[in-house]
């Protein structure tokens, strides 16, 4: 029971760093910490069987999302898209 | 549970009237930072039917949402491109 | 659901709300509405819609990605 706390702790904690930074660039990991904690908190909060399959989709939805922001951020779809 | 309601439904109606007043009033009044904050209402609506018990309601708007963003970014380009 | 989880949940929603408003930068915008996103699924797993869960979580990255179209890309500092 203590490990959803642990991840609702660090959900808050890097939902603070990413909305006190200045730089649009160091956000993106905290923005990560943020999905990570979320899928822990995800997968631990109803016994169920599927809840899993649920987390995995949660997973790969958030960090496709962030790869795709960090990389517009570069210029990619500009020059290959 | 806070006065007879989900939290869920007072979160949900929060959001709806913070995103409706963003979307109506912009900060830099261009296309994209609108477009952007249509997202908002949008996902206090969810919550709201999520409060609901309407799980097709939710599934059904969380299609046709990213349909009709497409369709906006299609707009904003064809009038980027005209002006 | 926990009173300290749904908390976390709710705050996590409250702070992506007022960033994407505030902030100015789309990029900034965007990365606060990922947070708000990512507030509200835990609400949708606890009532137990797990198919709407999943099918949610696929669709809506979809949204940001057309936004990013239409964004303009600039030179990392």
């Amino acid at each position: 029971m203590i490990a959803i706390y642990v991840c609702a702790v660090i959900a808050v904690y890097a939902a603070l760093r990413v909305i006190t930074e200045r730089n649009t660039m160091r956000k993106l990991p905290f923005l990560n910490v943020v999905s990570f904690a979320v899928t822990g908190i995800i997968a631990l909060l109803i016994p169920h069987p599927l809840t899993i399959a649920a987390a995995a989709a949660f997973f790969v939805g958030t960090t496709f999302e962030s790869n795709a922001i960090a990389s517009t951020w570069s210029g990619g779809m500009k020059g290959n898209g | 549970m806070m006065y007879g309601f989900e939290p869920e439904f007072i979160v949900g109606l929060f959001i709806l009237v913070a995103g409706t007043i963003a979307v109506a009033f912009p900060r830099p009044k261009i296309y994209i930072i609108r477009l952007i904050n249509l997202e908002i209402p949008g996902f206090g609506l969810l919550l709201i039917m999520l409060s609901l018990n309407e799980a097709l309601a939710l599934f059904t708007f969380g299609a046709i949402s990213v349909l009709s963003t497409f369709i906006f970014v299609r707009v904003i380009q064809k009038r980027e491109v005209a002006s | 659901m926990d009173e300290i989880v749904m908390g976390a949940c709710v705050l996590l929603v409250l702070i992506g709300t007022f960033s994407a408003i505030f902030w100015r930068d789309p990029f900034d915008k965007l990365i606060s509405l990922s947070v708000m996103i990512a507030g509200i699924f835990p609400f949708i797993v606890d009532r137990g819609y797990l198919d709407v869960a999943v099918a949610l979580a696929l669709i809506t990255p979809l949204s940001t990605l057309f936004i990013l179209m239409v964004c303009p890309g600039r030179e990392p500092s």
